[in-house]
């Protein structure tokens, strides 16, 4: 997680529990009061002062922000897109991957690089040696 | 040949990373709903504008990841961007939302 994806669920959080406690004391201050001590036209008794709306609003709004900024980043889905990045990626050096952190498109729980197949492929074999071992075995008697 | 098979033979697609974005997009969609449940009740909504209230924040939700997530640039993200991001896993949420926004009415209005 980001500091600023942090910091805005920290301020969202902390406005959305305030928002939330000050609509639950209105409520209970409002539903103590004794019925001549009510306004006449109680619709405005019972809906929530403006203040506290806009606060919730903006608490969800800044939740949002925050929670969407905090998601792990998404991965190109085209195949060139996804196969160049990952190629990139097994040329750095720890510290750059390190440094790319949760950016990385490769990396642990995935598939990996595509063309590992064709890095690691066998060398030459080496004919004389294996009929010079071949050689020997028949020298010895040709029992294994 | 197709020409949407064609199109998927010249320009594959990595079917890892559409499931990688898709599982974000539902965790993002499934932590919102519970959000706006507890707004929808702090606010004392009933019957059919707290279901707007739900889709209108879902829009917010969407477009936060059209223009904040994926960078303006959804198709690199989503194959078919009007179907599985502006509309995808929405209703799945849902009742995480109804269950927070009920709670949340109880208890504020208790």
């Amino acid at each position: 997680m980001n500091p600023i994806a942090g910091l805005l669920n920290f301020i969202g959080f902390l406005l959305l529990t305030h928002a939330v406690y000050s609509a639950h004391e209105h409520s209970a201050l409002f539903a103590n009061l004794p019925p001549t001590a009510a306004p006449t036209g109680s619709p405005a008794v019972t809906s929530l002062p403006t203040d506290i709306v806009l606060e919730t609003l903006a608490s969800v709004v800044v939740l949002c922000v925050g929670i969407v900024l905090a998601s792990p980043p998404l991965k190109p889905i085209q195949w060139r897109v996804w196969a160049g990045r990952i190629e990139r990626e097994e040329r750095m050096t720890p510290e750059q991957k390190a440094r790319l952190g949760n950016r990385r498109v490769g990396g642990p729980g995935t598939s990996g690089n595509p063309f590992r197949v064709l890095e690691e492929r066998m060398g030459f074999w080496d004919v004389r040696s294996k009929r010079k071992e071949f050689a020997d075995w028949v020298r010895e008697g040709g029992k294994s | 040949m197709l020409p949407e098979e064609r199109e998927l033979a010249l320009n594959p697609i990595v079917q890892e990373s559409v499931q990688h974005n898709k599982r974000t997009l539902l965790n993002t969609r499934n932590m919102t709903a519970s959000l706006f449940g507890v707004a929808a009740g702090t606010l004392g909504l009933e019957s059919y504008p707290g279901f707007l209230f739900y889709a209108v924040l879902s829009v917010l939700v969407s477009a936060l990841v059209h223009f904040v997530a994926a960078d303006g640039r959804p198709e690199r993200y989503f194959y078919r961007p009007g179907r599985e991001l502006w509309a995808g896993e929405v209703l799945g949420p849902l009742s995480s939302y109804v269950l927070t926004w009920t709670l949340f009415y109880g208890l504020v209005r208790a």
